[in-house]
């Protein structure tokens, strides 16, 4: 690791003139559990580090009459256990629950959940592959059981977040804080894929922060669920992962929400599934055609179409599991 | 020899005789003395500590953190040294200029091809060399005041390479027009190593069933938690080197050898070590290279590797292509079993076993004995190619050969209508096929019934793959054999204080498998001296008298009964001492949990320390040798063990339940340890069989997963219910009845777990680790 300064600033705004001054060679830092790993990878060596640990209000659960206002640095165990996410927002409570381990969940944020950096081991490794600046993507011919099936190209990477399908599959938004002041964005339109940027994954520009988390209060009979296939029981990041948002009213399908984790390099949000499904009574043989449009348009590389039928399998498993069937 | 207790002069009379040796398949033949007395084995009923799960002797400091690690070691003026490595999977060094990096303030030497000596390493290749055939291999090394200027002096190094063809992939390396690994073709010596007995043709002839499989095994990290390193410092001449080590005997030998020194003049020591599992079992080139920085500055030297060094720099368990064909006859009975297989060396020939024994070879060792079987052919083809070179690991070769043949004997059981344990016993072997030696005992039988019973055998689907369901469960079974015999030489002293303790040195070490408190026991029984009025020192090699290396499950057997002998010497010398100060004979007294009795009166009795304290400063010391094993014998431990494991057939992720295992390990000393070491096996062996492998990219010789996040052990989540066992008895091999059981629980846990995914989903996973997406692609064919 290269050396580098470090930054306690007491304000939101004194954050941000830090950030601005620094002209991109400054990175903040909330838990730290991905930054420190990339920094000593060598993958990010930045010369300053804003860390925001001591600005008050960031680490905030604030629920209001409609919404759920989570600040950026709340720490995942503390959603797995806050009794209100757990019977209201249960989705992102189970989500959060699957990340990591329990000193990764003690240490790591919420923000941070959102805006890691991907795992791919050319990413992480020694190459200069598209995302560091290079010219091609390795897994494109190397080896790639872990990189994505769909919405990948030129590089194919997937998002590693658990919180994030869970976040956009109860239609979440996030307040980015920056040198021109405040906005908020739908979470969905938070993520970028690489054709849009391959050296990013979101829309976060680097004099930016995502400061909060705001989730809307699911209607009343909603049901959530998030799934997530692995190699090992903790620790281990998706091979696919399911967030389901599901409301039935007299057996018809009022609302679908279904968001894939670990397939694409961004979260996924299975729109035409959920159009099978849609204001349609839930059957069986309408589940199985939901699992089979899911992921239509995917294209495996060598080594990962085992992901279309592990997808399949959760979608289906989640549906079943909310349905009742 | 030393005067006992009534002054005379005890003088052993060398008498030497030929023994056979057996250490992880390499087979020796050796001179060697034999002990003073031969020792009658124990008498079980009377056994006070031995078989006793006691804690261990050390738990109190590694508990509490004083215990210390080479880690921890920290001497005045140290110095910190980091190695330089080749970023490129073969190449030649053209040039390297060190001069930026020796003008770094802090940096106080820099060593490279151009100023160490030439110290042949593997092949024919030296320390440094300009030709690099992996990436990772050692190019420079920098010794400075603190770790991040040593960094930071690597990264001003300008070294520029040649880039050379390369190959990763173990059988492209085999096929005609490969980039040579090396001059003299890929394939190790040029020739396969064949085996043969019998006529495999013929054999096929006979059968009534052919079983044809192909299997292949990845490549597993050793993953030690605390990484390979030595701390060095010379005083004057005198070389005394802080070693992770599991055999400090031989990092004094090769170090004397590297830098040319007598071993007089080297001193190794290793107190507690975080893991070997076999990629520790000698001096690595950081040692070497910390001498050499050490002897540049006249400072002492600390280079451990780091996480990353530790993946690429220290060794790893060998992968394997396995093509198989058996025949059995309707009864079961094996007709013929043929092995034709790829073992990929890395880009040299491990130096710990010259090809005659290649550790890619030992893969074929379970085909050639497990089962009784006229016509055995094994064909193993040794191939270099561009990754770091393979080394030793828990159970070398028989895991991976295991895993292969213990499901063609299941799929042969299936194909036959047998119970795969029945299969197994009407092919039990009664001797060692290829030496044509009785085994010393053989209790594989009882551990098949006893394992059997514990899972409930009898439960396992009847038909594999007969329930359908989300969740499927099944119970599989393999078995293993090992060796794990142990052998001379190995000494053992142990001295009587005057207060009534006793202090016991040998020249082994303690790898974290216990072996400090298991000889402690061994001395305690024998001396009838209380295990903690006796203390142990081992790991050093100035103080204590020799004994070999931690590797191949030998420590126990090998040095244990040399502690007995030695502890034997001390009390024959103890009870002369009582008998002439109690006016008693010698033979008619006895010595138990710190008294001492008479044998046919054993309420007369008086405190043992009574006796030492009128020593006064004459001393007792019971000096203790291994003595050779029995001729014309094969040593060998057998087990089973049984797996039931749960697969969900839409994701095809496997959860293992619960392990039971069964050994024939001889004689348990301590169950505390022996539990240790198959719960540890377990982890590592169902860490193989699901989960852990070691992955390059093949365009670029680049390691993907050289961390412990990609690299996947498992964790708390993923371990079994385990459930250890042993058959009953001891082993009439060496005195104290006992075999080493620190590899075999490791041999038939991925094969027990492949038959018990057999079982229920009725699906035969034959690549290694079995992960969801091989289940699922499994289960879709």
């Amino acid at each position: 690791m290269k050396g580098f300064t470090f930054h306690k600033p007491r304000s939101l705004k004194e954050a941000l003139a830090m950030l601005k001054e620094a002209d991109g060679k400054a990175k903040i830092m909330a838990g730290g559990t991905d930054l420190l790993g990339a920094m000593k990878d060598g993958i990010m060596q930045p010369e300053r580090l804003i860390n925001l640990q001591e600005i008050p209000d960031l680490a905030n659960i604030r629920p209001d009459n409609d919404r759920l206002h989570l600040g950026a640095l709340v720490s995942l165990h503390e959603i797995t256990v806050h009794p209100s996410i757990q019977k209201r927002f249960g989705i992102l409570a189970q989500a959060a629950q699957e990340v990591g381990s329990p000193q990764l969940r003690n240490m790591g944020t919420l923000g941070g959940n959102l805006c890691q950096r991907p795992r791919c081991w050319y990413y992480r490794g020694d190459f200069v592959c598209l995302k560091r600046g290079g010219d091609q993507c390795f897994a494109v011919t190397g080896q790639n059981k872990y990189h994505a099936v769909i919405e990948g190209g030129p590089c194919f990477i997937v998002h590693p977040s658990d919180t994030a399908p869970a976040l956009l599959a109860m239609d979440a938004s996030v307040r980015i804080a920056g040198p021109d002041g405040e906005k908020i964005a739908a979470l969905e339109k938070f993520f970028m894929t690489p054709r849009d940027n391959v050296t990013r994954e979101n829309i976060l520009e680097p004099d930016q922060i995502l400061t909060e988390i705001m989730v809307p209060l699911p209607r009343e009979g909603s049901r959530g669920i998030y799934l997530k296939a692995r190699e090992r029981r903790c620790w281990d990041f998706a091979l696919a992962s399911v967030a389901l948002l599901l409301n039935i009213d007299d057996g018809i399908c009022q609302e679908i929400r279904l968001v894939l984790g670990g397939i694409a390099p961004i979260p996924f949000r299975a729109s035409k599934a959920e159009e099978v499904l849609k204001g349609k009574p839930i059957e069986i043989e309408l589940i199985d055609q939901a699992c089979r449009m899911a992921l239509s348009g995917a294209r495996p590389l060598a080594s990962n179409a085992y992901k279309l039928e592990l997808t399949q399998a959760l979608i289906k498993q989640a549906l079943l599991t909310l349905s009742n069937k | 020899m030393l005067p006992n207790a009534s002054g005379k002069v005890v003088v052993t009379v060398g008498r030497r005789v030929k023994t056979r040796v057996e250490e992880e398949g390499k087979i020796e033949e050796i001179n060697v003395e034999l002990p003073h007395e031969d020792l009658p084995p124990w008498e079980e009923k009377n056994l006070v500590w031995v078989g006793k799960g006691i804690p261990r002797v050390d738990g109190f400091e590694k508990c509490t953190g004083k215990a210390k690690y080479t880690y921890d070691i920290h001497l005045p003026g140290m110095l910190y040294g980091k190695i330089l490595r080749c970023p490129h999977p073969h190449a030649r060094l053209i040039r390297l200029d060190t001069s930026k990096a020796q003008r770094l303030s802090g940096v106080k030497a820099i060593l490279s091809q151009e100023n160490a000596p030439p110290i042949p390493w593997y092949n024919d290749s030296f320390l440094f060399d300009r030709t690099l055939r992996c990436v990772g291999e050692e190019v420079a090394a920098v010794a400075a005041v603190d770790e991040y200027i040593a960094r930071d002096a690597l990264d001003m190094i300008e070294a520029e390479y040649e880039s050379l063809p390369f190959v990763v992939d173990p059988e492209e390396a085999l096929r005609p027009g490969a980039p040579p690994v090396r001059p003299g073709g890929n394939l190790l010596d040029g020739k396969p190593i064949i085996y043969s007995r019998g006529e495999i043709e013929q054999g096929f002839d006979e059968a009534d069933l052919i079983i044809e499989e192909n299997f292949s095994t990845q490549v597993q990290a050793h993953a030690c938690m605390e990484t390979h390193g030595s701390v060095v410092n010379w005083e004057g001449d005198h070389l005394t080197i802080w070693e992770s080590t599991q055999g400090v005997s031989d990092v004094r030998e090769g170090m004397a050898k590297a830098l040319g020194i007598p071993i007089s003049k080297v001193r190794v020591i290793k107190d507690f070590m975080g893991g070997g599992f076999g990629s520790k079992t000698r001096e690595g080139k950081y040692t070497v290279i910390a001498a050499l920085l050490a002897k540049m500055t006249g400072r002492p030297v600390k280079l451990m590797l780091d996480r990353k060094e530790e993946f690429y720099a220290t060794g790893h368990r060998p992968s394997s292509l396995q093509y198989v064909k058996a025949g059995v006859k309707k009864d079961g009975s094996l007709t013929a079993i043929y092995l034709r297989s790829i073992g990929a060396c890395g880009a040299y020939e491990t130096p710990l076993f010259p090809s005659k024994f290649s550790m890619i070879d030992a893969l074929a060792r379970p085909y050639r004995e497990l089962y009784h079987c006229p016509n055995v052919k094994t064909e193993v083809y040794p191939v270099y190619n561009n990754i770091p070179v393979h080394t030793a690991q828990r159970a070398p070769g028989h895991v991976e050969g295991t895993f292969a043949l213990e499901q063609v004997m299941d799929q042969a059981a299936h194909q036959l209508g047998m119970d795969p344990i029945a299969l197994r016993m009407k092919n039990y072997a009664l001797k060692d096929q290829v030496e044509d030696f009785p085994y010393t005992r053989k209790a594989l039988d009882q551990c098949y019934q006893k394992g059997a019973e514990k899972i409930q055998w009898e439960k396992r689907n009847k038909k594999p793959g007969e329930k359908k369901a989300l969740i499927c469960e099944g119970i599989g079974m393999a078995g293993q054999i090992w060796g794990g015999g142990g052998g001379p030489p190995a000494y053992a002293i142990i001295k009587i204080n005057q207060d009534g303790t006793a202090n016991l040195l040998t020249g082994t070490q303690d790898i974290g498998t216990g072996s400090k408190t298991v000889f402690v026991q061994i001395a305690s029984e024998e001396l009838g001296i209380s295990p903690k009025d006796i203390t142990i020192t081992l790991g050093d090699t100035e103080t204590t008298p020799y004994a070999p290396r931690s590797s191949g499950s030998r420590t126990v057997p090998s040095v244990g009964p040399a502690v007995r002998s030695a502890a034997a010497d001390a009390k024959r010398q103890l009870l002369d001492l009582a008998g002439s100060i109690l006016d008693s004979k010698a033979e008619d007294l006895a010595i138990r949990e710190g008294q001492i009795y008479l044998k046919n009166n054993p309420t007369r009795k008086i405190p043992l320390k009574e006796i030492t304290q009128k020593m006064g400063n004459n001393m007792i010391m019971g000096v203790g040798s291994r003595g050779p094993n029995p001729p014309q014998a094969a040593i060998n431990v057998f087990g089973a063990q049984f797996a039931h494991v749960a697969v969900n057939t839409a994701t095809g992720e496997v959860r293992v339940l619960k392990v039971v295992s069964i050994h024939d390990a001889g004689r348990v000393i301590n169950s505390m340890t022996l539990n240790n070491q198959i719960e540890g096996g377990i982890v590592q062996g169902m860490g193989y069989g699901l989960m852990e492998e070691v992955i390059w990219d093949k365009g670029t010789g680049i390691m993907l997963t050289p961390n412990l996040h990609a690299y996947k052990l498992p964790t708390m989540l993923d371990i079994p219910e385990v459930v250890p066992g042993v058959a009953e008895g001891s082993d009439p091999a060496n005195n104290i009845g006992a075999k080493g059981i620190g590899e075999p629980p490791k041999i038939p846990t991925a094969p027990a777990i492949a038959n018990a995914i057999y079982n229920a989903i009725g699906v035969r996973l034959k690549e290694l680790p079995i992960t969801p997406d091989k289940v699922l692609r499994a289960l879709k064919i």
